[in-house]
C-alpha cells in the first residue's frame, strides 16, 4: 500500500546520495534516531540482525555504520506528519506483535483523512447530543487504537487516562453547552482530548482525535465499525462478510432516532 | 547473494570513475569472478615501506557487505600486524569493527594507514612486534625496509 511513497522516495534520493549499505538509491527512507544517518529500511534492519546474531543477548541498540553512534530505534515511514519506529531487537523476543486488526488500524492513519466522514456523521453526533449516551465499546476501541499507534501491548494507563478525559469532557458543563452551538462543545472536547493524548501520540494526535470522533459518531460496535470502515477503503475485512457490514449500517440508522428521543432526559450527571 | 553482486558492481563502477582520484590504490576485479579482487597499494611515505608496491588479495563473501571481505597480503611484508607467511592481516575493521559502510576502496585506505601506524600490542608477526615493543624502532625499520626492497620493489639491474 506504500508503493507510491516508496517510488517517490527512491527517485528523489537518486544516485548522488546512495544508501551506505547497498550503495543504491535509498528505498523506504529510514533514519537512525540519534545520528539521523539515512539508509534503506531493509538494509539497516538486516544489518541490526547481523549485529544481533553475534551476541547471545542481542543489545537493544545498534552502532551507526557510518559514525558509530549508538541508536535505539530506526525511524521509517515518515509521511510528512507521522512516522513509525522500529525498536532495535525488540521484535525478536517477547515483545508485542501487532494483530491484523492493529495493522489495519495503523494503515488507516496512512489514508487521506476524511475518507470515511460521510458514513459516520460527526456533526449529527454533536447536534443531537448523542455523546451523552455512554459508549460501551469505547474502552476496547481505545486500547486497540493506542496499542496499534504505540506498537506496545501494555497501554492500560494511557487508555485509562484518555478515557477519563473523554468521559469527563463529554458530560461536564452540559447545561452551559445546551444553549451554545454544538460546534463549541465539539471544539472544546477535541482540544481537551488532544491535550491528553499528545504526550503519548505526538504527531499522530490530531488524526487520532479525528478517528476517535468518527468512532463515537458511528455509534457502532467495533466489528461493525471495522466492516464499514474497510468496506469504504476497499480493503478486505478479516472475517467479516459484506452482509455483516450492511447489517451494521442498518443498525446505525435505527440507533439514531432512539438516542434523539432520549436526548432531553439525559441532562448528564451534574 | 544478489545484493552482494549489485553492491560489488556499484563499487566496480565507482572504482573505474575514481581511478585517477587515489593514485595510491589500484583496485582490480578478477575477470571472471566479481567476488575476487586484487589491489596494488603504494607503501606510505616516511615509512619503511615507502617506494614499495604491495599486492592484496580480496575474497568477498556472499553476505557482503554484511560480512567483511577477507584480505591478505600477497607481497611479503614485515609488519607486526601481518602474518609473515600467510599475509593475513590483523585489523579490527576486518573483524568485529566491520561496518557495511566500508568499501573495498576504503579497506585499502585502512590497510595503508595500518602500514604507517603498526599496532605492536596485537601482533601476528611476533618478531616485528617485539622489536617495536622493546623500543628498537631502528631494528624494526631496517627489517621492514629490507623486506620491502626484496619483495615490493623492482629488482635493480
Amino acid at each position: 500500500m506504500n508503493e507510491e511513497s516508496n517510488n517517490s522516495s527512491a527517485s528523489s534520493s537518486g544516485d548522488s546520495n546512495p544508501c551506505p549499505i547497498c550503495l543504491g538509491p535509498i528505498v523506504q527512507d529510514s533514519y537512525l534516531d540519534k545520528c539521523f544517518h539515512k539508509f534503506c529500511y531493509s538494509c539497516i534492519v538486516q544489518w541490526t540482525k547481523v549485529v544481533a546474531g553475534r551476541h547471545s543477548h542481542p543489545p537493544s541498540s545498534v552502532k551507526c555504520p557510518l559514525c558509530k553512534t549508538e541508536n535505539l530505534t530506526i525511524i521509517h515511514g515518515y509521511d510528512g506528519s507521522s512516522f513509525q519506529q522500529h525498536h532495535i531487537n525488540q521484535d525478536f523476543g517477547y515483545s508485542f506483535i501487532l494483530t491484523r486488526a492493529h495493522k489495519y488500524r495503523l494503515q488507516c492513519y496512512y489514508t487521506e483523512p476524511g475518507i470515511i466522514n460521510d458514513i459516520f456523521n460527526a456533526s449529527r453526533f454533536w447536534k443531537s447530543h448523542k455523546y451523552l449516551q455512554p459508549n460501551r465499546w469505547l474502552q476496547s476501541w481505545l486500547r486497540r487504537e493506542i496499542q496499534a499507534l504505540l506498537q506496545e501491548e501494555d497501554v492500560d494507563i494511557i487508555v485509562h487516562h484518555i478515557l477519563g478525559v473523554i468521559d469527563s469532557s463529554l458530560t461536564r458543563n452540559e447545561q452551559k453547552y445546551h444553549q451554545k452551538v454544538p460546534e463549541t462543545k465539539q471544539e472544546d472536547v477535541k482540544a481537551l482530548v488532544s491535550n491528553a493524548a499528545n504526550p503519548f501520540l505526538g504527531a499522530r494526535t490530531d488524526r487520532f482525535v479525528k478517528e476517535l470522533e468518527l468512532f463515537l459518531a458511528s455509534g457502532l460496535n467495533i466489528e461493525a465499525y471495522d466492516a464499514a470502515y474497510m468496506q469504504r477503503l476497499g480493503w478486505i475485512s478479516p472475517g467479516v462478510s459484506s452482509e455483516a457490514s450492511k447489517e451494521a449500517l442498518n443498525e446505525r440508522t435505527t440507533v439514531i432516532p432512539y438516542l434523539y428521543i432520549f436526548d432531553d432526559d439525559s441532562d448528564g450527571p451534574d | 547473494m544478489q545484493a552482494s553482486r549489485a553492491r560489488l558492481f556499484k563499487e566496480y563502477k565507482e572504482v573505474q570513475r575514481e581511478k585517477v582520484a587515489d593514485p595510491d590504490i589500484q583496485l582490480v576485479c578478477d575477470d571472471s569472478n566479481i567476488f575476487k579482487w586484487t589491489a596494488l597499494i603504494k607503501g606510505p611515505s616516511e615509512t619503511p615501506y615507502e617506494g614499495g608496491i604491495f599486492q592484496l588479495a580480496f575474497a568477498v563473501p556472499e553476505q557482503y557487505p554484511l560480512q567483511p571481505p577477507q584480505v591478505r597480503f600477497l607481497t611479503k611484508i614485515f609488519h607486526p600486524n601481518v602474518h609473515f607467511k600467510t599475509g593475513e592481516i590483523c585489523l579490527d575493521i576486518l573483524k568485529n569493527a566491520w561496518s557495511p559502510a566500508w568499501t573495498l576502496q576504503s579497506v585499502c585506505r585502512a590497510i595503508i594507514a595500518l602500514m604507517a601506524h603498526p599496532e605492536p600490542d596485537s601482533p601476528l608477526n611476533c618478531d616485528s612486534g617485539n622489536l617495536l615493543r622493546s623500543g628498537d624502532i631502528r631494528g624494526y625499520q631496517s627489517m621492514a625496509r629490507m623486506y620491502a626492497r626484496l619483495a615490493a620493489m623492482p629488482k635493480k639491474g
